[in-house]
């Protein structure tokens, strides 16, 4: 087979992989590094004399014995999860009425207070965290895990609301209407009518709320200082780094493992998530 | 609920009824729906003006007062946390910083993600999975996938180094945390990394949105690829992909976590944005009033940005 029908072969078969090949590279290599370090001997790790991909003695599951058992990192675990629940109950409570007077009914002010929610997602913590930090300290919250669920919703609510209020408007008027007729007052229509039919935005809105929550650092970071209080973003980030000792095994093995939550609910939801991000840009 | 469907149609069809329908039953309907409306928007809005707005006040307050972590007597100076900031170098050099993080890493986050959504905007077997591969690094946090990076940044063991000492291209190992000018790159690289499939993504957007039609239409008047690129393309998905672009200056030019986490603004500060260096003053060092200071000089830009962006989409 000459060189031009074995390109063209290739080309039929590999067209869309080709230039796809080193974005997937990029995107992953860090993903396979982190794996080879939290295996691999400490003698292994800090090798180099021979190539580094891969194992030149057996792997080990020291690393991630010493995250398990040598720091809070389950206690941290637990505290991102439970914080992350609870966010997302908060802000759909808050967002799902919001979504629904700013999408449906007409009041005065309604259309500055759409606003309004539009650009308080626009402000960002960098620019909060200072006197946010005197607002948690006056309410008796400074260095607690009741801190951050009560902060969090801060930047979840507002981009929670817009997104569900185009869910709400995507409901046929006429539905409610007839509810109307049936008597129903307006929030068992909200509730019987409208919530049932939005289920999907609700979805999207709770991943959403949920891995902004997970992902969240500076707040933690600045609230923050007891270990056993710590998220997994801060924990991870700095119980394992003792002056200027870094386990790296162990540090990989935790940014592994405390990413397999936001994989997982992400692996579950990817239409929902695809979705979310560009409706949060288009609408 | 059904009945409730079927009965939709017939008060389709006899709009007067509905109406003296809607009048009779009340219900808290139409009638109040001035105060219905402050009413189910009242938790929602309170909560952010406590969380959000009033913060923001406080934060105008602190950086004219002399307010300290853990001191009780703070008073009024008026603008001299602003003049003590002008005459500090660091903050010049933390301004210069932001603009170059944002703008090195909005302008190659485009130039990779517009090839990579051209690539996508196709149909191929497992295109789902490929997708969502791409996304990842947006979705794991960042301070997660940093320490990947930090490791692979390593002085020592940098395998970044090994990869590129043994292909020949550098004859001895970059120190990519510990030099100036470079630090600054690793930085922006990783950025790069953690937000170039969020750009392809809404590149993609902007891409389907264009009718395959049109695309066609302009063939066959004998448009060439990149004329077809300039003059169909691009003003139908300008207007998407300019609110995604401006979202995405926004995160970059406010981020902390991404260079707190790698370089913690070092080394010599050639590293320091906005945010950490607001940190380092205002917490770490405890000078809330100054570190107050620094975070508001992001909202001059922040207003820009918002004030383009909801003038553009009036406009549209």
């Amino acid at each position: 087979m000459d060189a031009r029908r074995l390109w063209r072969r290739i080309k039929h078969n590999y067209g869309p992989y080709l230039p796809l090949s080193p974005y997937l590279f990029i995107v992953l290599f860090p993903f396979y590094w982190m794996v080879i370090t939290a295996f691999k001997r400490d003698r292994d790790l800090y090798n180099l004399d021979t190539a580094p991909f891969w194992f030149k003695e057996a792997p080990t599951l020291d690393h991630i014995k010493l995250l398990w058992y040598g720091t809070l990192f389950p206690t941290w675990l637990e505290n991102s999860l439970m914080i992350g629940v609870l966010v997302v109950f908060i802000t759909l409570l808050l967002a799902l009425p919001a979504a629904y007077a700013l999408a449906r009914m007409r009041f005065p002010g309604a259309q500055p207070l759409s606003t309004a929610m539009f650009l308080s997602y626009l402000i960002p913590s960098t620019l909060l965290f200072i006197p946010l930090s005197q607002v948690v300290r006056g309410l008796g919250f400074i260095d607690s895990v009741w801190a951050l669920v009560i902060v969090y919703p801060s930047f979840t609510l507002p981009f929670c609301t817009w997104l569900l209020m185009g869910f709400v408007r995507t409901v046929p008027r006429e539905i409610e209407e007839s509810a109307q007729i049936d008597g129903c007052t307006r929030f068992q229509a909200f509730r019987m009518i409208i919530i049932p039919v939005i289920v999907p935005g609700i979805i999207t809105a709770g991943i959403f709320a949920f891995t902004l929550t997970y992902q969240e650092f500076i707040y933690a970071l600045t609230f923050i200082s007891a270990s056993a209080n710590k998220t997994i973003s801060y924990g991870v980030t700095s119980d394992l780094i003792r002056g200027d000792v870094f386990y790296w095994g162990s540090l990989m093995s935790g940014a592994l493992i405390g990413a397999i939550p936001v994989a997982i609910v992400y692996a579950f939801s990817l239409d929902h998530f695809i979705h979310g991000l560009t409706a949060g840009a288009l609408k | 609920m059904e009945e409730g469907v079927s009965r939709s149609a017939s008060a389709g069809a006899a709009p007067a009824s509905v109406a003296t329908v809607r009048a009779a039953a009340g219900a808290g309907w139409g009638r109040s729906e001035a105060v219905q409306g402050f009413i189910w928007i009242a938790p929602a809005f309170l909560y952010l003006a406590f969380f959000i707005a009033y913060p923001f006040v406080m934060s105008i307050y602190l950086s004219l007062s002399s307010a300290r972590v853990g001191s009780p007597d703070s008073h009024f100076v008026g603008l001299l946390n602003y003049t003590r900031l002008f005459q500090d170098p660091v903050f010049w050099q933390t301004v210069r910083n932001s603009f170059v993080f944002t703008i090195g890493s909005e302008l190659i986050r485009l130039l990779i993600g517009l090839p990579l959504a051209f690539a996508l905007n196709r149909s191929f077997k497992g295109k789902r999975i490929v997708q969502g591969i791409i996304l990842i690094p947006f979705v794991i946090p960042i301070a997660l996938s940093s320490l990947a990076w930090k490791w692979m940044f390593d002085s020592l063991y940098s395998v970044i180094n090994w990869m590129l000492m043994h292909a020949h291209i550098i004859d001895y190992p970059w120190q990519w945390l510990g030099e100036p000018g470079l630090a600054m790159w690793s930085v922006i690289i990783m950025n790069v990394w953690r937000g170039f499939p969020f750009s392809a993504v809404i590149l993609l957007a902007g891409l389907t949105a264009v009718p395959q039609e049109v695309i066609e239409a302009a063939k066959i008047d004998g448009a060439g690829p990149l004329r077809r690129f300039h003059y169909v393309v691009v003003p139908i998905v300008r207007p998407i992909l300019l609110v995604g672009l401006l979202y995405s200056v926004v995160f970059s030019f406010t981020d902390f976590s991404a260079v707190w986490l790698l370089t913690q603004g070092g080394p010599y500060n050639t590293t320091h944005v906005f945010g950490t260096y607001a940190y380092n003053i205002g917490i770490n060092a405890g000078d809330l009033g100054m570190g107050a200071a620094i975070t508001l000089f992001i909202f001059p830009f922040l207003a820009l940005i918002v004030i383009f962006m909801l003038r553009f989409l009036r406009r549209e």
